[in-house]
């Protein structure tokens, strides 16, 4: 394999870890907000951070190995869709961690009603289903899904 | 600069491809996490989700290779594709069936064999990527 195969499987390999992670987080916020216990949903909003470590590696590896191709395949400077694959990384990551700290604040709100309890909770359901901390979640899923399609049409090469 | 000479029609099942699999590997990566924290019911839906991922990248695959002229390729990134597809599948099922007697019998022994074939799982879908971006010969 030459520098530039290894480069691509590198950088691919982050893209997996980065949307696969993505993915995994997503399945277990729907489960916390289909939960009925705040104990099952403090667990699978808990079980979120174990996706994390993969999500991060995957994060910083699509952008060195993303940088490290750019000008290893001699794409010039002007390349408009790695400009804009570079702004939505920046969108993804900045509604990402919106997201996250939404979840982040109804896991702690969740692990205070079951060691209230345990019981139902409107509070806790509506923080669950609080549709900006929603919708910063889809935004991250969106632009991830965009550069998706940017790095395989490749728009003005 | 293989990219670079890539028909523009062979886009749209490439993206099919690795969308359909990220989608699985994602899927199969909670139902590991689920099934490692003992939550039976929730990681037999997790791998229900990764089942149309799994549909997406196999029929992916099958139509760029057909664009590609790759059908009968004795590449070796070709067929550690069509393994991690076509062995991957009885590996999803089996996966799929041990969770859903998990739920019913609440034995943590199908648990752990649940979390084994997820791993194993995942393990097969990276050595596939890595095959298939590398384009071991």
């Amino acid at each position: 394999m030459n520098t530039y195969e290894w480069l691509l499987t590198f950088h691919i390999t982050a893209a997996f870890f980065y949307v696969g992670a993505a993915v995994a987080a997503s399945i277990l916020y729907v489960l916390a907000i289909t939960s009925s216990k705040p104990s099952d949903a403090a667990l699978y909003l808990r079980l979120i951070r174990r996706v994390l470590p993969l999500m991060f590696v995957g994060i910083a590896g699509t952008l060195i190995f993303g940088i490290w191709l750019w000008h290893n395949a001699g794409y010039g400077i002007g390349a408009g869709w790695i400009w804009a694959a570079l702004v939505l990384w920046v969108v993804a990551g900045f509604f990402g961690q919106r997201g996250g700290e939404h979840q982040e604040k109804a896991r702690v709100m969740a692990e205070q009603h079951a060691a209230a309890g345990d019981l139902p909770n409107d509070e806790l359901r509506a923080m669950l289903r609080d549709p900006v901390g929603t919708a910063m979640s889809y935004a991250a899923g969106v632009a991830l899904l965009a550069i998706l399609v940017l790095m395989i049409w490749k728009p003005g090469q | 600069m293989i990219a670079a000479i890539r028909p523009g029609a062979w886009n749209f099942p490439l993206f099919l491809h690795v969308l359909g699999v990220m989608w699985l590997f994602g899927a199969v990566l909670a139902a590991l996490v689920l099934a490692r924290a003992g939550r039976s019911r929730a990681a037999f839906s997790s791998l229900l989700v990764a089942v149309p991922g799994w549909v997406v990248g196999f029929a992916g695959a099958n139509w760029i290779a057909s664009k590609e002229h790759l059908e009968n390729s004795n590449a070796t990134w070709i067929n550690i594709g069509h393994v991690a597809l076509d062995f991957g599948v009885v590996l999803l099922l089996a996966a799929l069936g041990v969770s859903f007697w998990w739920k019913r019998s609440g034995k943590a022994r199908a648990g752990q064999i649940t979390a084994a074939l997820c791993s194993i799982y995942l393990l097969l879908l990276a050595i596939a990527w890595l095959a298939m971006s590398g384009k071991w010969s």
